[in-house]
């Protein structure tokens, strides 16, 4: 028994299977390229992974915690070495630590992006590049990546995706039974963490046993010139980038061959596999027809809208003549709600004059990247996740070191600014200090914030908006976007207008939940004071810039952009572009999402975006485009 | 046993039982994974947790340990006491008592998780590992204020060390790990946002509490803080005896936890109110289980039943019933009790 691991032990573990298959497959053929395990929380995610110690002979398990600097990931100078010859030596990092072993990271999806990046390219290439601190060395850094993510704090980069061989998604257990086996052994071993794991020694030494033989069956294992034709031709079909899918398709199903010591590999071996190895690749194909394995690796992810279900729920689109039918000073002269033929569903569509009436939400779906994100060049404070800016503040995760840019040394990197200066020590006269550092070794510390944005959504509650199931979809989309600024760390603020003015229904807070709230009992009805909206809105932005000049605002306008009220003007639409200018001239970011998804448009809101200078978006442009249903990724 | 000067003594808190019992559930068992308080402002939260440190008992330490290491525990041993332990060294122990560490919300994560101790780098030229606020909280209880407002990386890092027990260091040319199990006390106000569920799911233990309504009680809970304030330390002086009192019980409820027998059926009936209420994960279960088993062991009662069991599930189960980041949380505690008693029959 290895002595340093008592964890939770492997073979005591209630379900899971496909984990635990894996994680197996990925022992006994390393090349499989590792494993993401996404799952909601307690689900025993970390647990299999860490009680993997006991099964991996000569292996380890290497952990990275979120905590790690580049420095340490990489490796870096040995300070002490350094010191005491004069000459810089190297310190290996975490990478050099996990070479021909398991390199374990939990909460995937939180580690920060420069981090991120130097695992990509040491994953992609084997190997580790250091240069870096006067060192300049190549090291092997071959290891099989594990990592588990909570895909409710958000996603990670498809590429870096990519690079993990297979994907199981954790569920929790619903039989009674197995569920109570899970919290009596769970307690057991709490109570005596030794005697747990002893008594499962056995179960556990089975599983080496197997492992080891399975390794054996893997040499002789010989793939077939019509496996990998299958192999290429399930990739093909599932439309997935690049060729790595069918490379690891061949690796996974030849590892699950030698599990069951078998010579030769299975049609069947490779459709298993591609459960495994085909989930996050899949691109969304044109063809709504999936292929049958395809279908397979789906079966558990009803429980997204995936955007084609989304098209079905949503409500049928208007017919061109019932748009134009409308004369828009009707409209604007009785302060009802719009009257319209032809209704599918009357009773939902029937107002009573003046009448408000307060709908549920359409459908929630994953946006996609709706906020275009341009390179900011002015430094931030604040806190979140959509946008990452180096940051000049105190706070922040430090990431990494840099040479100062002149005159600016504030935040010294201490540590870095040591290891600079170690080489010459040696050499320096020191007047009598044990340590002389020159200018030229200062380093700064980069510190590394998310900084969420300011989201204030605008939005028309006007009767209009309440005809076709309008607010419905709104609402939906509406939602979808705060779920977005949830996993973004986004502030958000609500405003509607209606009748005679706006109000401001939620000052910026960083409760998305509250957001939520209202709006799910926002009322439609009456006239639309467009201006007003758009004015309180410049007002809120204005007085948030005030209080923290380094926020990001977005001005997020949903309407069908039909203004037809004003307090200060007779032609409410003119007045409503005077507001708009007034925004677009303070360069704050403004996106328009139109609330109207009839064919013909009525071309205010283009005559509005055009004013505020704003991005002008369908309901339906929101919908994450390239991302696989089955991970639910959204960045 | 003397009261510490200035802080307003546990027992006198008017009120507010739910809140009380779960941070004594958490002194009785610090595996039940801490507790969230959530609560509009001026409810007691901060003062409830800051008093606890009175009731808290003396255990054994090993001297001048920065992890208070636990001399008889070598699984949880920090790297110089394990050595020390496995040559079978004497190691000088110390009695103290268990402390409230409190973690400011601008601590940065180099003060949380520890760095690189410049002074002796620059003295020595030699690298050492500067203890961080986890490292004090080790085998004590952490107690962060306005939780929700923390940077979110440093929660990251709270949460993982949290739950595993041990904090991991790999920065600025320090890689190190220790021991660090404590018991998470969180505070927050709900209306500046809330926690992400995957936090939440981290405490054990989640109580709301609202302002006392009874008017008689309002105006008792005022006379006494105007005494507290006008004298002090007659006030403290006054509790003494309820404190002594409560410190006793809890210890007796220590001494008793291991003793505390369940059925098989209880098992099955957590894991049936679990998935009835369709709870994520498992967590939920266990920690429902080890909260009923310290009840019961609170109570005097060497054995789980069924009314434990219902308790637990309330302080277990209601934040971990939201499926989506921002469904609504204020769910009906009478549906959860519904369900309770249609597993328990």
């Amino acid at each position: 028994m290895n002595s340093n691991c008592n964890k939770f032990p492997f073979s005591a573990i209630v379900g899971q299977e496909s984990i635990k298959k894996s994680l197996l497959w990925n022992i006994v053929n390393p090349k499989i390229g590792g494993v993401l395990i996404s799952g909601e929380k307690g689900t025993a995610k970390s647990t299999l992974v860490r009680s993997l110690c006991d099964l991996i002979f000569t292996m380890e398990l290497i952990e990275i915690p979120l905590n790690t600097t580049e420095d340490r990931l990489m490796g870096g100078i040995h300070l002490e070495r350094t010191l005491k010859y004069g000459k810089r030596s190297f310190e290996p990092g975490i990478l050099q630590r996990a070479n021909n072993n398991i390199l374990y990271v939990d909460e995937v999806n939180l580690l920060s992006d420069p981090i991120v990046k130097n695992l990509l390219e040491a994953a992609s290439s084997g190997l580790n590049k250091v240069e870096r601190e006067g060192l300049s060395l190549v090291h092997d850094s071959k290891f099989i990546l594990v990592g588990s993510m909570n895909p409710e704090e958000g996603g990670i980069r498809p590429q870096f995706l990519d690079r993990f061989g297979l994907f199981v998604e954790a569920n929790s257990e619903n039989d009674i039974r197995k569920r109570t086996e899970i919290i009596k052994r769970r307690i057991y071993y709490e109570n005596n963490p030794y005697e747990f794991f002893k008594s499962y020694q056995k179960q556990n030494q089975t599983i080496k046993t197997h492992i080891a033989q399975a390794q054996n069956a893997l040499r002789q294992l010989v793939v077939t010139e019509h496996a990998m034709k299958i192999a290429s031709a399930i990739a093909m079909e599932a439309n997935c980038a690049g060729h790595r899918a069918e490379l690891i398709l061949i690796e996974t199903a030849k590892a699950i061959a030698a599990w069951d010591f078998r010579k030769t590999l299975n049609i069947s071996d490779i459709k298993e596999a591609a459960k495994f190895v085909l989930p996050h690749r899949t691109r969304q194909r044109q063809d709504p027809q999936a292929p049958n394995i395809h279908q397979d690796t789906h079966d558990d992810d009803n429980v997204q809208a995936s955007p084609d279900s989304q098209e079905n729920n949503s409500p049928p689109e208007e017919l061109p003549t019932q748009d134009s039918s409308i004369p828009q000073q009707e409209n604007s002269l009785n302060d009802s709600d719009e009257i319209e033929p032809d209704k599918i569903e009357p009773e939902e569509n029937q107002f009573s004059n003046d009448s408000d009436k307060t709908e549920e939400s359409g459908e929630i779906f994953d946006v996609g990247r709706w906020l275009s994100e341009k390179k900011r060049k002015s430094i931030h404070k604040g806190s979140g996740k959509r946008s990452v800016v180096k940051t000049d503040a105190q706070q922040g995760r430090h990431v990494r070191s840099r040479i100062p840019a002149t005159g600016n040394v504030s935040n010294i990197a201490i540590a870095a600014t040591l290891r600079a200066a170690a080489p010459y020590q040696l050499f320096r006269e020191k007047n009598d200090l044990a340590f002389c550092v020159k200018k030229s070794d200062i380093r700064v510390k980069i510190r590394e914030k998310r900084t969420g944005n300011t989201i204030l959504f605008v939005v028309d509650a006007s009767g209009s908006m309440g005809a076709e199931n309008r607010m419905r979809s709104v609402k939906g989309a509406i939602l979808s976007l705060l779920n977005d600024a949830y996993q973004k760390r986004d502030r958000v603020g609500l405003i509607a207008f209606r009748r005679n003015s706006a109000e401001l229904l939620l000052g910026i807070t960083r409760s998305v939940e509250l957001a939520q709230k209202e709006l799910q009992s926002l009322p439609t009805g009456g006239r639309t004071p467009l201006d007003a909206g758009l004015d309180l809105a410049y007002e809120i932005i204005k007085s948030a810039k005030i209080k923290d000049k380094d926020i990001l605002p977005v001005i997020v306008l949903v309407s069908d952009g039909k203004a037809t009220y004003s307090e200060k003007s007779k032609d409410s639409f003119e007045s409503a572009i005077d507001s708009a200018r007034r925004i677009g001239a303070e360069k704050i970011k403004t996106v328009i999402i139109d609330a109207d998804q009839g064919f013909i448009k009525l071309h205010f809101l283009e005559k509005l975006a055009e004013a505020m200078n704003a991005d002008l978006l369908e309901i339906n442009d929101l919908h994450s485009k390239t991302l696989t249903a089955a991970v639910k990724m959204s960045l | 046993m003397s009261i510490e000067r200035n802080i307003y003594p546990f027992t006198a808190i008017v009120g507010q039982n739910k809140m009380k019992t779960a941070l004594i559930l958490n002194i009785i068992n610090p595996s039940l994974g801490g507790v969230l308080i959530r609560g509009e402002k001026g409810t007691a939260k901060s003062t409830a947790v800051r008093s606890l440190a009175d009731l808290l008992s003396k255990r054994a330490q090993v001297k001048d340990c920065p992890f208070s290491c636990n001399p008889y525990d070598l699984d949880h041993a920090c790297l110089r006491c394990s050595e020390l332990m496995k040559n079978e060294k004497k190691l000088d122990t110390i009695n103290t008592k268990m402390r409230v560490i409190e973690l400011p919300i601008s601590a940065t994560e180099d003060r949380v998780v520890g760095t690189m101790d410049i002074e002796h780098a620059i003295q020595k030229g030699e690298k050492k590992f500067e203890t961080g606020i986890l490292a004090q909280a080790n085998r004590n209880i952490l107690y962060v204020d306005e939780v929700n407002l923390l940077d979110d990386h440093v929660v990251d890092i709270l949460l993982d060390s949290a739950a595993m027990g041990v904090n991991t260091i790999e920065r600025e040319g320090i890689s190190y790990t220790h021991p660090a199990k404590f018991t998470l006390i969180g505070t927050m106000n709900p209306e500046e946002g809330d926690l992400r569920p995957q936090l939440l799911d981290r405490f054990g233990l989640v109580v709301d509490v609202t302002g006392v309504t009874d008017t008689s009680k309002r105006v008792e809970l005022i006379r006494r803080r105007i005494e507290f304030e006008k004298n002090p330390s007659n006030f403290l002086n006054d509790y003494t005896f309820s404190q002594e009192q409560l410190a006793h019980k809890i210890q007796e409820a220590i001494a008793l936890l291991p003793e505390v027998t369940f059925s098989d059926e209880l098992l099955e009936m957590a894991a049936k109110i679990a998935v009835s209420l369709g709870v994520d994960g498992h967590r939920a279960d266990i920690v429902m289980i080890k909260t009923a088993i310290t009840i019961a062991a609170y109570n005097g009662k060497n054995s789980v039943s069924e009314k434990e069991l219902e308790e637990a599930a309330s302080f277990t189960l209601p934040h971990r019933m939201r499926k989506m980041p921002f469904d609504d949380s204020s769910i009906d505690s009478q549906f959860i009790l519904e369900k309770i008693q249609e597993a328990i029959r």
